[in-house]
This record gives C-alpha cells, structure tokens and sequence, in this order.
C-alpha cells in the first residue's frame, strides 16, 4: 500500500444556523437564509476539497463529549437523526455516513502507543452529535466520503490548559501516523469556533441578520489577531499565545480539535488561506484552509 | 402540602446499563428504595431538574406530551442502550414556563421528535417511575445560571403546582465530589478517586442528614470547591428551593463511587 497523507486541513466550525440556512433536505426546520458569508466561505472549502479527492474526512467535535478516553466512531455506516439540544428548533437534520473504521481503529492503535486511553464506539443505535454532522455537511454536503468521527475528551477542561492539549497533540500524531500506514489521503476537520462569548437570547427570527454581529469587540480583536497570524503562517506564534486566547476569548479551540489538527499536520509554518469569516449568534467562526499539498509543491 | 417528597439520584448511566456490576448495582438498588418511597407519597407529578440537559439560551422544559425512544451514552457506549418512555404533564409544564419570567427567566418549551433526552432523566424515570405510572416536568440545567437562581426555578415550581393543586414528587439529578478515573479500572474495585474528596462527601452527607436547610446552604459553598462538586450542586440547590430551603428528614440510601466521581441517592421529607 502506498504511504498515507494528511492532503489538507481546514478550520471548520459546526454552529448549525449554517445547515439552517442552506435548507438542505436533510434538516427539517427551513428558513429564508443568513449567514451567506459563512456559508458562502465554505463554498469555497467545498469546492478545494471536491479538487483534493480524499478518501477520507476526521473530524473532531466538541459536542461529543467523552471523560473516559479519546472515542472513534466505530460502527460501518450510522443512521438516525440528530437534533441539536441547544437549538432544536434550528437542527434536526437525518444522517447517513460511511465511517472509514479501519482508519478509526488505527488513529484509536496508535494514540494508544502514544499513552493515551482511546475507545471505539461499536454500538450502532449511537446517535451522531451536532457538531460532527455541521461541519461534514458544510465541507461536503453529498456525504460521499467516508469519514473517522472523534470525540473530544474533556482533558482541557479536567486537567490544566497545558496537559489537556498536551493530549490533544499526542492524539494528532498518533492520528498523523495511522494516516500515513493507511494508505489513505486524509482531510483534516478541526471543528471550532474561535471567540466564543454569544447572545444568551436568540432573535425571534433566528436569520434576522440584522441582528447578528460579534457579542463583544475584544473578541473579535481577539479573533482578528489570530486569523491575521494564521494567514501569515506563524503557526508557532499562534501556539505561543493559544492560552491567553482561549483564556481572553472564551475560545472553543480549547476542546482540542485546533491542536490536534496541527499537532498531526506538524505546525507548518504555512500561510492558511481565508475562506470567509463571520458570526453566529456573537461568536467567531472562520473558515480556514492549509493546503499542505499545494504548499510541497511550491 | 405541595411538595411531597424529593430526591437527589446521580446523573450516571451506569447504575442502569451496568447494575451487575456490584458498586454500580448498590445505586440501583438504592434508587429502587427511592422509587418506593416516592410512589408510598402520592404524587401526581414528578418535576426533575437534571445538571445533564444542559441549556444555553433560555430555561428549557420538554413539552412533548410522549417522548420515547433509545439513548445511548456518548461515554458508556458499550454497556449497551437505554430505553425510555416518559409522558410530560403539559399544563404543569405550561405554567411554569409562563411563571420564571417573574424571576426573570426567560423559559422556552422543546417539543420536538428525536430531541436528546439527557441520560440522568432517563435514569430517573428508569428507576423512579418502573411503570410509567407518574407524568413529568423536566426542565434543563441552563449553564449560566448559579445556585441561587435555581433554587428561585425550584420555588417557582413549586408554587406552580400549589396554584394547580398537584402534589409533586422533586427529582434532582447529579453527582457529588467530580474527579473520576481517565483510565481503565477494574470496575468491581471502583472506589472515590481523591481520599480527601470522599472525606468531604461523607461530611457533607452528614450535614444534610442533620436536617437544617439554612445551615445546608451555607455548607454549600464550601463544599463545592473542595470536593470539586459536580455542577455546584445546583441539583441540591434545585431541591432544596422546592422545599422553600426547609425539610423535615434527610436520609442517605447509599453514597458511593461512580468511576471514581461521587454519587449519592438521598430521600427528604419535605
């Protein structure tokens, strides 16, 4: 078997209004629209993805929740219907996927050489979180791609700052390696909003984009200053200071899913490209993009 | 008397999905003992307030007159499914979502198919109501709000179902002491992670066995960080505001570990 790659990884976070917003048939609820610039954005993530043609999308969510372990979705093909329980009248929305669980049980192998308790989820009833569904919706919306779904372990949250990411950059190379023993071109999804302080009200017209804009203004400096850093490739200065922003911004990046990606892309130091940023209900999401592959080739 | 009874059950699952296992059917057993007393009460509604539906926006209670469906862990996958049937009493329910504005809570009903229902709930009703014999009111954990402002939920319950003339059952869910095994443990030898997190259970069980609401409340807040307590206890909170911070008799039916975090089921007499 030929050796596995991480082709790309992509800043992806999961707030639902987005599916909303699409009205895809797979989501009950329909609206008249909003957040275009963040759906718009990952129109352009679709459209890099469907060039790369991977064989498989790892996404990990902070919205599967584990305190026992880091868990793969383990089961071949999962079905059901997930609703949101923060915004059910916004997501609920019928699943279907295909779960690459060679990859899965590899990525779960290797973390646990790496000292990390890992877990695979074999039960079939399981119902397919939020978070995880959001963002493969939005970068890949025909669900043709198997995919590797991990949980997020709530070490950032029990332990210190420090050895819950710790965690999280041993996950992404234990990830990183499984990857390469696959075989298999592997895109990586880390599903997080960055400043994440919201409105504790929601408009009464949900996509009343009048309404929308950043909860406070240190956290959109906050998420300006990090996409800036990131567009500029100073991936190690943005490592330097996650704490402070994950402490200043209530960022979501603290679950892991950020560090993991770039822990199993190796922290280039390459320019991310933009897709679009903009907010949900206060908080910050960007789109983002590193193209590892076109980056080699330059 | 409105209040007939009310309880502290934890928002574990494995008491459910894995009762063989003997620290974990210690629980089972005692929320058994708990549902024998709740039914010996009368109640006409059992109003649970569980710290594992957690909420952002708004106070959340399920409206949906029949929810029912299967559950499974996002953690404890592999001991298999949980199933549930519940039937919401509506006009309760109604009553109090209109009623929290007073206390300036903005509450909001959730009637939807498939809507998760949180594993604690399923486990109350699993061992609190065997045979679906009593309608609910459930209503989430919003994240934001502190103790103090669930008991004000509670009391605004309470004084719901007194308006209606329900006699209710309190049901609140959630753990003690928060630090539990990351690892993997032989689950027959499960015991309380942190030595002085379990000395600080049991004295804290002491003082709410010593009958004294007021004095409760005040040990709270103490208790909280030094056991690192699950959710700050706004499960006790929850009850104890029902009960207008005030009971009759406290008892411990167990109190034991749950993967290394802390659990108790406590019966009060209102």
């Amino acid at each position: 078997m030929s050796t596995g790659k991480i082709v790309a990884g992509f800043l992806a976070p999961h707030p639902p209004h987005l599916v909303y917003g699409e009205n895809p048939p797979q989501n009950e609820p329909r609206s008249r629209g909003g957040w275009e610039p963040l759906r718009w954005a990952y129109e352009r993530a679709r459209q890099s993805i469907e060039e790369m043609k991977p064989d498989v999308l790892l996404v990990h969510s902070p919205h599967w929740i584990t305190q026992q372990g880091h868990h793969f979705l383990g089961v071949p093909r999962l079905s059901g219907r997930s609703v949101d329980p923060i915004f059910p009248n916004l997501f609920r929305y019928d699943f279907d996927l295909e779960v690459d669980v060679e990859l899965a049980e590899a990525c779960a192998a290797e973390g646990h050489e790496l000292g990390l308790y890992t877990k695979m989820m074999r039960n079939p009833d399981f119902r397919v979180d939020y978070g995880t569904i959001t963002t493969l919706h939005m970068v890949r919306p025909q669900w043709d791609i198997p995919v590797v779904g991990i949980s997020s372990n709530n070490s950032p949250y029990y332990l210190t700052l420090d050895e819950g990411l710790e965690e999280m950059d041993r996950l992404g190379k234990a990830t990183a390696k499984a990857i390469e023993k696959s075989g298999r071109r592997a895109v990586l999804l880390a599903s997080n909003t960055l400043c994440h302080h919201h409105f504790h009200e929601e408009p009464a017209i949900p996509e009343d984009m009048s309404k929308e804009h950043p909860q406070n203004y240190e956290g959109y400096l906050w998420d300006v200053r990090i996409i800036e850093m990131l567009r500029a490739g100073r991936t190690r200065d943005v490592f330097d200071i996650l704490p402070q922003f994950i402490n200043e911004a209530f960022a979501e990046v603290k679950s892991g899913g950020f560090t993991w990606m770039f822990a199993a892309m190796g922290y280039p130091e390459i320019p991310g490209e933009l897709h679009g940023y903009g907010t949900v209900i206060g908080t910050g999401n960007a789109v983002m993009e590193w193209d590892l592959e076109k980056s080699a080739s330059i | 008397m409105t209040v007939v009874s009310a309880f502290i059950i934890p928002a574990s699952p494995l008491p459910m999905v894995h009762g063989s296992n003997p620290p974990w059917g210690a629980f089972a057993e005692a929320m058994d003992e708990a549902g024998r007393r709740l039914a010996e009460t009368d109640p006409d509604v059992i109003l649970i307030y569980s710290t594992a539906w957690y909420a952002v926006l708004d106070q959340l209670w399920q409206m949906r007159a029949h929810v029912k469906g299967v559950h499974v862990d996002e953690n404890w996958h592999e001991y298999g499914n949980m199933p549930f049937d519940m039937h919401i009493h509506q006009p309760y329910t109604a009553a109090c979502i209109e009623a929290t504005a007073k206390i300036n809570i903005r509450s909001r009903a959730v009637d939807y198919d498939a809507f998760p229902i949180d594993t604690g709930t399923i486990g109350a009703n699993h061992f609190l109501n065997k045979e679906h014999k009593y309608k609910l009111a459930i209503t989430s954990n919003n994240l934001y709000h502190d103790g103090r402002l669930t008991g004000q939920l509670a009391r605004v319950a309470a004084k719901q179902a007194d308006q209606i003339g329900l006699r209710v059952a309190v049901v609140g869910i959630g753990g003690l002491s928060g630090s539990f095994f990351r690892h993997e443990i032989n689950i027959a030898d499960d015991r309380i992670e942190n030595p002085i997190e379990d000395n600080c259970n049991k004295e804290f069980l002491t003082l709410i066995e010593q009958n004294d609401g007021p004095v409760l409340l005040s040990g709270i807040e103490g208790y909280v960080p030094a056991a690192r307590a699950d959710m700050g206890m706004k499960h006790l909170y929850f009850v104890l505001g029902a009960m207008a911070d005030d009971y009759q008799k406290a008892e411990v039916l167990h109190y034991g570990p749950l993967y290394g975090a802390g659990g108790a089921v406590i019966s009060f007499v209102p």
